[in-house]
C-alpha cells in the first residue's frame, strides 16, 4: 500500500523474484514510480477501505506493507490486514516514533524511518573515514 | 490622564517594581483604586482546583512585595491570586468583572528561538482588553 | 467529568459547546491554527492547537486524567489512531470515536474502542424512518451487548396476521417487547397476542438474527 519511492522500489524488487505483487495507491500518477517491466498489479484505490482490500485479493495474501506517507493510515491499513483478513505478515512504517513503540507494543510490526536514518546518519558521519574517502553510493 | 480602577498583572519579574510605581503615580492624582492581580496558571495535566504549594507561595510572595512596593510609595493596593488555565483571558475577564478603566502591565524584553517575541499573554489582553492599557516595557541591555 | 475531544471541525465544535453546558472540564484538540483562534474566541481557553496523534500533545492536554476521550476528525484512521493512544497509553476509561466510512466500525470494535458513532449510519437510519416502506427500522444500537432495538411493520398482506406470537418462528434470543396499533395506548405482547395488518412492532434483536426476525414477524 503507496506506491511512492519506497513502495515502487519494493514492489519492483519483490516482483523480480518473483512474487505474486498487488501494488495500491490511491493516484495513478504514482505507478509511474514502477519498474517498467512490473510484473504485478498495480491498482487505484484506497487501503483503509476493506472492499479495495479485498479487490486487491488480501484474502489470500501471505504479507501485507503499509509504506503511505501518512503514519496513521498506515497504521489502521496493517490493523485491518491484520485483525479482519489475518495476513500472516504485516509491516508497517511509522514515522513517528513514539507512534512506532505503542503499535508496535499494541502487536503492530513496524520500523520509524526517522530513527534508522538519524542512527544511520550518525554512523556514517562518526565513522573513521580512511584518508582516500571513498565515494557514498 | 484620569483613571478610578486599575488592574495591574504581576508575574513576580524585575519589571513589577517599575509598573506599580507607576501605577500609584497614576492614581494618586484621581484616588483610584488598584488591584493587582498574580494568575497562576494550572497545566492541563493538573485539575484547574488543584493547590500547588511551592507555586502558591511563589505567587504570595510576589504578591506580598508588591504590597510592599505600594506602601513605600504610600499607597495601598488591593491584591488577588487567581488560578486559571491561560493568563490572557484571565486578566481581561477581571478586568471586565472589576470595570477596570486601565490595565497596566510589565514586559520584560525577550527572545525566543532569537526572535524578539511579546509572549501571548501580551498580545492577548492588547487585542481583547475592554479598557485602556499601558505596556511598560523594561529595557534591559 | 475531565473530557478531551480531537477535532475542532463542526462535530468537534458544537460537542464541546454542549459539554461545557453541561458543566463538563473540557478540551479540543485542533491542527489548525485559526480554528483553534476561533473556537478558544467563542468558547473561552478550551482549545489547544496540537495534533491529537502525538503523544507529547496528549499528555501536555492530561490525557492521563481524563474520563473520556472522543475522536471526532473527518478522518478515520486519526480518530482509530488516537483512541487507542488514548486507551492503552493514557489509560483513559472510555473513548468514543466517529467512524466517517461506517465499514470501518468492525476494525474500531476490534481494537478496542468503546462507543463508534457513524454519521452516515445514523442518517440511513433515519431515512429508514421517514420510509414508511421500509420493513425494519433501527432505533437503538446497544453496543455493549451487541444487541439491538428494532421496530418493525407488518404489511397489510402479510401471511403472518391472525396469527399468535407464540406461533411465530422467533430466533433465540429475540424479544417483542411492545405493539403499537392505531390509536391504541401501546401494549406489552404476550405469547396470545394475535398480530394484525399495519402493526409496528418494537422489538429487542442482535444483527445477525434482524433478518430472521422480519421474516417471522411479516412472513416470507
Amino acid at each position: 500500500m503507496g506506491c511512492g519511492r519506497v513502495g515502487g522500489r519494493l514492489a519492483g524488487l519483490l516482483a523480480i523474484e518473483e512474487h505474486d505483487v498487488t501494488i495500491l495507491d490511491l493516484n495513478d500518477y504514482s505507478f509511474r514510480r514502477l519498474p517498467p517491466k512490473f510484473g504485478g498489479t498495480a491498482l487505484v484505490g484506497n487501503g483503509t477501505d476493506e472492499d479495495t482490500l479485498k479487490k486487491a485479493g488480501i484474502e489470500k495474501a501471505d504479507a501485507f506493507i503499509a509504506l503511505t506517507q501518512g503514519d496513521n493510515r498506515n497504521i489502521m491499513a496493517c490493523q485491518i490486514a491484520k485483525h479482519i483478513f489475518n495476513v500472516p505478515r504485516v509491516l508497517c512504517r511509522t514515522y513517528d516514533p513514539l507512534r512506532r513503540e505503542l503499535f508496535g507494543s499494541l502487536g503492530i510490526e513496524s520500523f520509524s524511518p526517522t530513527t534508522i536514518f538519524a542512527q544511520l546518519v550518525k554512523e556514517k558521519l562518526l565513522e573513521e573515514k580512511p584518508e582516500g574517502e571513498k565515494k557514498a553510493n | 490622564m484620569e483613571f478610578n480602577k486599575i488592574l495591574v498583572p504581576v508575574t513576580g519579574t524585575t519589571a513589577d517594581d517599575e509598573v506599580i510605581k507607576l501605577a500609584c503615580q497614576l492614581a494618586k492624582k484621581s484616588k483610584a483604586k488598584i488591584w493587582t492581580v498574580y494568575v497562576l496558571t494550572v497545566k492541563r495535566t493538573l485539575p484547574l482546583d488543584v493547590e500547588i504549594t511551592p507555586d502558591v507561595k511563589k505567587a504570595e510572595e510576589v504578591l506580598d512585595h508588591i504590597t510592599i512596593v505600594a506602601e513605600d510609595e504610600g499607597y495601598e493596593v488591593e491584591t488577588d491570586l487567581l488560578q486559571a488555565r491561560e493568563a490572557g483571558p484571565t486578566i481581561v475577564d477581571e478586568a471586565v468583572e472589576r470595570e477596570a478603566d486601565l490595565i497596566l502591565m510589565g514586559v520584560v524584553y525577550k527572545r525566543i528561538f532569537g526572535q524578539f517575541s511579546l509572549g501571548s499573554v501580551v498580545p492577548y489582553v492588547l487585542q481583547n482588553a475592554p479598557c485602556e492599557v499601558i505596556l511598560y516595557h523594561q529595557y534591559t541591555p | 467529568m475531565y473530557i478531551i475531544i480531537i477535532g475542532g471541525g463542526q462535530v468537534g465544535y458544537y460537542l464541546a459547546k454542549a459539554l461545557l453546558d453541561e458543566g463538563h472540564e473540557l478540551l479540543v484538540l485542533e491542527k489548525d491554527a485559526a480554528r483553534t483562534a476561533f473556537i478558544c474566541n467563542e468558547l473561552g481557553s478550551v482549545c489547544i492547537r496540537g495534533d491529537g496523534c502525538e503523544m507529547a500533545t496528549l499528555e501536555e492536554a492530561g490525557a492521563g486524567r481524563a474520563e473520556m476521550f472522543v475522536a471526532v476528525t473527518g478522518d478515520d484512521e486519526d480518530n482509530l489512531v488516537s483512541c487507542q493512544a488514548a486507551k492503552h497509553k493514557f489509560n483513559v476509561p472510555r473513548t468514543v470515536a466517529r467512524v466517517n466510512n461506517p465499514k470501518n466500525e468492525t476494525i474500531f470494535k476490534k481494537m478496542g474502542i468503546d462507543v463508534t458513532i457513524s454519521s452516515t449510519k445514523i442518517i440511513l437510519e433515519s431515512i429508514e424512518e421517514e420510509v414508511p416502506t421500509h420493513p425494519i427500522t433501527h432505533l437503538l444500537d446497544i453496543q455493549e451487548q451487541g444487541l439491538e432495538i428494532v421496530e418493525i411493520k407488518i404489511p397489510p398482506h402479510a401471511t403472518t396476521i391472525g396469527k399468535t406470537v407464540k406461533e411465530l418462528p422467533l430466533p433465540a434470543g429475540n424479544t417483542l417487547s411492545l405493539v403499537i396499533r392505531g390509536q391504541q395506548k401501546p401494549f406489552v405482547p404476550d405469547e396470545d397476542t394475535v398480530l394484525e395488518a399495519e402493526d409496528q412492532i418494537v422489538a429487542i434483536t442482535t444483527p445477525e438474527t434482524e433478518e430472521a426476525l422480519e421474516t417471522a414477524l411479516r412472513g416470507s
